[in-house]
């Protein structure tokens, strides 16, 4: 086999040149592969051919802060975290919860757009995204929305980009509404063994004063808080004031106990860390002996999907952490092995089984040479025939990063 | 030939051909289209895909329609062909308690849904003024939003699954949770130009443990639109936070008796929902702003009963315009928030001079403006004044950094409009969506597309 040449790197540093490189490249056959913060190469297939990768991090102003009208305006290869430090300097914040934020691109973010875990109070990602820009495969620049926090002038086209992994259009500027940033932040933690969990998780999910997140978690030790458990914990998080955080504690504690859960402890310094290192575990990965999987789904099956996947890895001698969030549904399994060696063999039966039994389970983390080998998204939706005509309608070339995602997309 | 092709796939009930039973069919709340050739009301999926199959073999134009409530002519037949009425499917068809959700059918009435779960201690958010009447396909095909939409957003951060019907005649569903392209997402606010829902899985809220509504009385307009800032600067993002001028309150408390001051320049009408602690900050903190603002007059709401009277004037508003003139025009501009002295300025400015009166009854905390041009349609004057102000509106929005329609949607009224906010470049980009879902443009023809964007393709 012939090696592919490594594709061109190209690092745009304005509208008019990205353009150019776009226009270039879909004149003369040339496939785009667009990165970000490459956060989450990990996910989806290995481009089948890239011939040239587009880097989008020299687009990176932050054009507005309007902060009296609670909206803002970036160029799309802004880093997440420094969005929010320069909102934060007028109390506000955009609510998108990735990990490694400090690398993660608002643009990769919302081309991925994964909704996170604080959705159930803020939003998905798609749900504050008030306006963007896109450029599109023969480098036309096509605007959607605007800056007002309300608006239904012609078809929303920003969310039909958000999630499409780059495959429709490249992001240059997205306008979002902002939230003022919660007073007080709280995260509580309690030991969670497999018999108190189905009642414990339920009381959660009706608390009035809701958790703005809140995880199951089995394993994943190192990566969240450093506990040796073997029976798993939940960890809820809360933000607010401080009369939203006490009355939290007290309904929390109050229906923990009654679920038989005995003991909970509060953090308060360092909560939003905790809640930064949950969301990175799920897509941390041990170098070549782990797959992780993300399934969605309604929260009320959470518990039981989660479990039923880690039986199935558990049959197959994989070690297993799992984490399911309990107010949204998705669920993380991470397969792993701690010998390189004997990895290869028992993930591809296991894959098998996972795919059996939950046949929508999308790989979001594992090295290259797994994802080569395994189809990484799962099952197409029921749609799919009218999202391959949208990606023949958009980029008629294939040329933005094509294949992808799902179903070839 | 059409006629009896439908009815044997719907049954002779289920189809309309007469002249006087398909002249109401022809409008919305906004304007007057062309009278249909049939009008349809299918009772389950597989009979709107089977009349959808007919309609294009017949070359039959197809206008999904609600209630008719729209105020931009969307269910207005911009072409005849056929109407199809969903008030046969008007159900909800399953309520999941524990993940909070149902699936509905498009011609559910909005506020039945929420009646419907109440006792399971749900509700559903988005609550347009026209809740008692306008229907959930309706809301969806609009992106409908309403008073409450400040804190809980608009009806697409509540739709969850849809089930579709395509101009081919073939079902298919679309969720939020698909990975691959967030095909709801554009389906809501389509006006019905991609396809037509049939059924669709809503997310439900949980009735909140308080609730207070509280009324600030202004005796200038700006004042109150500098303390709409002020609630939101503080950090406070109130559940509803809704303006009346001077104009609208004097015949909305004749009609409702709400309670509102009627000499007063404007009033704001505040809700908030949490828990009781919580309630007490945001009363203190936003009767604090309203005093600093100059506000003459506080209240806070003492019982649901007197919530409700506040409530019952509010979304009665359009109804108690007949108290000041015939008939009204009401626009839909979205300005930033800060905006809205100037935006309001604007409205007066292209009213005053050609002598009509226009009230404001708007949703303040999104900068959504809603200016009720009240005039006779009988004078032909006053119908050409109207328009010309209405247009000058729709331009001082846009220039003020605004937007042409933040609930009401395009329809026929503004798509030549949709020019002044988009390049051709934006229009194409948006028309490729189109061509994919309908490419002979025979769903809801006409609508939201400028004449002319486009057509290159179709023809
Ligand atoms: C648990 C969890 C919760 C999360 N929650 C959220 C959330 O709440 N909100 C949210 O938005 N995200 C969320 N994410 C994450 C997010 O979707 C990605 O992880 C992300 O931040 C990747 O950014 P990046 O710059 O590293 O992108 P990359 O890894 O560089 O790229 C990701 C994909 O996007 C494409 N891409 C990159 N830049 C662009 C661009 N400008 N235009 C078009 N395509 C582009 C790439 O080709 C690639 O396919 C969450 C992730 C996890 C694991
Ligand atoms: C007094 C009054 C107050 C109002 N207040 C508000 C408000 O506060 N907020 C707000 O947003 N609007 C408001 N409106 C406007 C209107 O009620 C909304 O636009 C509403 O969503 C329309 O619902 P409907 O059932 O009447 O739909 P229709 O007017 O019948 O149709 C609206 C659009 O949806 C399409 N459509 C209908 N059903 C389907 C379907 N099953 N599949 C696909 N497309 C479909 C139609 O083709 C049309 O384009 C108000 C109107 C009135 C008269």
């Amino acid at each position: 086999m012939i090696a592919a040449a490594a594709p061109d790197k190209v690092t745009p540093k304005s509208l008019d040149a990205l353009r150019e490189t776009l226009g270039r490249c879909d004149r003369e056959g040339l496939k785009i592969s667009i990165e970000g913060g490459k956060t989450l190469s990990g996910m989806g297939p290995v481009l089948p051919r890239a011939d040239v990768s587009l880097i989008t991090t020299g687009l990176s102003a932050i054009l507005a802060h309007e902060y009296h009208d609670l909206t803002c305006s970036a160029q799309s290869g802004v880093r997440v975290a420094q969005l929010n430090a320069v909102l934060g300097e007028h109390g506000q914040f955009v609510p998108i919860d990735v990990p490694l934020r400090k690398k993660a691109t608002i643009g990769g973010s919302l081309a991925a757009g994964w909704p996170g875990p604080r959705r159930h109070i803020y939003g998905r990602a798609r749900d504050f995204v008030i306006g963007s820009q896109v450029a599109l495969a023969d480098g036309t620049l096509a605007n959607a929305g605007g800056m007002v926090v309300k608006n239904v002038s012609g078809y929303d086209m920003s969310k039909l980009y958000i999630g499409s992994f780059g495959t429709l259009a490249i992001f240059t500027q997205l306008n979002f509404k902002t939230l003022p940033v919660p007073k007080k932040r709280r995260a509580m933690i309690a030991p969670l063994p497999e018999a108190t969990r189905a009642r414990a998780i339920e009381r959660i999910a009706s608390l009035v004063v809701p958790p703005a997140a809140a995880f199951c978690v089995e394993g994943f030790g190192k990566n969240v808080d450093g506990a040796d458990d073997i029976d798993g914990r939940v960890l809820l998080y809360f933000e607010g004031t401080e009369e939203l955080l006490e009355r939290a504690t007290l309904d929390t504690r109050s229906v923990l106990g009654k679920a038989g859960v005995p003991e909970t402890s509060i953090v308060d310094t360092g909560a939003a860390e905790s809640l930064d290192r949950t969301i990175d575990a799920c897509i941390a990965n041990k170098r070549g002996r782990s797959i992780t999987y993300r399934l969605f789904g309604s929260p009320g099956t959470a518990q039981e999907r989660a479990e039923r996947m880690r039986d199935a890895c558990n049959r197959h001698e994989l070690f297993t952490d799992v984490l399911f969030d309990v107010m949204n549904g998705d669920v993380f399994v991470r397969a792993s092995e701690r010998d390189a060696s004997h990895f290869g063999a028992k993930i591809e039966a296991c894959h098998a089984e996972l795919r059996e039994l939950e046949p929508r389970c999308s790989i979001v983390a594992c090295d290259s040479a797994a994802r080569a080998s395994f189809e990484a998204w799962g099952a197409v939706p029921a749609a799919i025939e009218k999202m391959r005509a949208i990606k023949a309608r958009f980029d008629p070339h294939g040329t933005l990063n094509p294949g992808r995602f799902i179903g070839g997309i | 030939m059409l006629k009896q092709r439908l009815i044997d796939a719907l049954g002779a009930d289920a189809v309309k051909t007469e002249a006087e039973d398909l002249a109401v069919y022809a409008f919305d709340a906004y304007s007057q289209g062309v009278v249909p050739a049939a009008v349809v009301l299918p009772a389950n999926t597989r009979e709107v895909a089977a009349a959808v199959k007919i309609a294009k073999d017949c070359g039959e134009p197809i206008v999904a329609r609600g209630a008719g409530t729209g105020l931009c002519g969307g269910a207005a037949p911009a072409r005849g062909g056929i109407v199809f009425s969903f008030a046969r499917m008007n159900r909800v068809l399953e309520v999941d308690v524990r993940n909070r959700r149902a699936r509905v059918q498009p011609g559910l009435i909005n506020l039945d849904l929420s009646k419907h779960v109440a006792a399971s201690g749900l509700f559903y958010a988005p609550d347009p003024s026209s809740q008692k009447v306008s229907t959930i396909g309706g809301n969806i095909g609009t992106n409908a939003g309403g008073p409450h939409c400040l804190s809980y957003g608009t009806t697409v951060n509540h739709i969850l699954e849809l089930e579709i019907v395509d101009e081919n005649g073939d079902v298919t569903t679309t969720s939020v949770d698909d990975v691959g392209y967030d095909l709801t997402g554009v389906l809501v606010g389509s006006e019905g130009t991609l396809a037509i829902v049939c059924s669709a899985w809503v997310r439900l809220l949980r009735q909140p443990e308080t609730v207070r509504v509280w009324l600030a009385a202004f005796d200038d307009i700006n004042a109150a639109s500098a303390a709409v800032t002020g609630i939101i600067g503080a950090g406070i993002i109130p559940t509803a936070l809704e303006m009346l001028d001077r104009v609208m309150l004097p015949p909305i408390e004749a009609a409702f008796h709400a309670g509102y001051p009627t000499d007063a320049a404007a009033v704001l009408l505040i809700e908030s929902a949490g828990f009781e602690d919580e309630m007490n900050l945001h009363e203190n903190e936003i009767r604090r702003v309203m005093k600093e603002n100059g506000a003459t007059t506080w209240r806070a709401a003492k019982s649901q009963a007197e919530r409700d009277a506040l409530w019952a004037g509010r979304k009665g508003a359009l109804g108690a315009t007949g108290r000041l003139a015939p008939n009204y025009y009401i626009q839909d501009v979205v300005v930033p928030r800060t905006k809205l002295p100037q935006a309001l300025k604007a409205v007066e400015d292209a009213c005053a001079p050609q002598g009509i009166i226009a009230g404001n009854v708007f949703h303040a905390g999104d900068g959504n403006l809603h200016p009720l041009l009240l005039y006779d349609r009988g004078d032909p004057k006053q119908v050409a004044a109207v328009i010309e102000a209405g247009n000058e509106i729709l331009k001082a929005a846009v220039d003020l950094g605004g937007t042409i329609s933040g609930e009401h949607g395009i329809g026929y009224e503004k798509r030549d409009t949709l020019r002044r906010i988009f390049s051709t470049d934006d229009l194409a980009t948006m028309s490729r969506v189109r061509e994919v879902f309908d490419p002979r443009r025979n769903l809801n023809p006409e609508k939201i597309f400028p004449a002319g964007v486009g057509c290159a393709e179709v023809a």
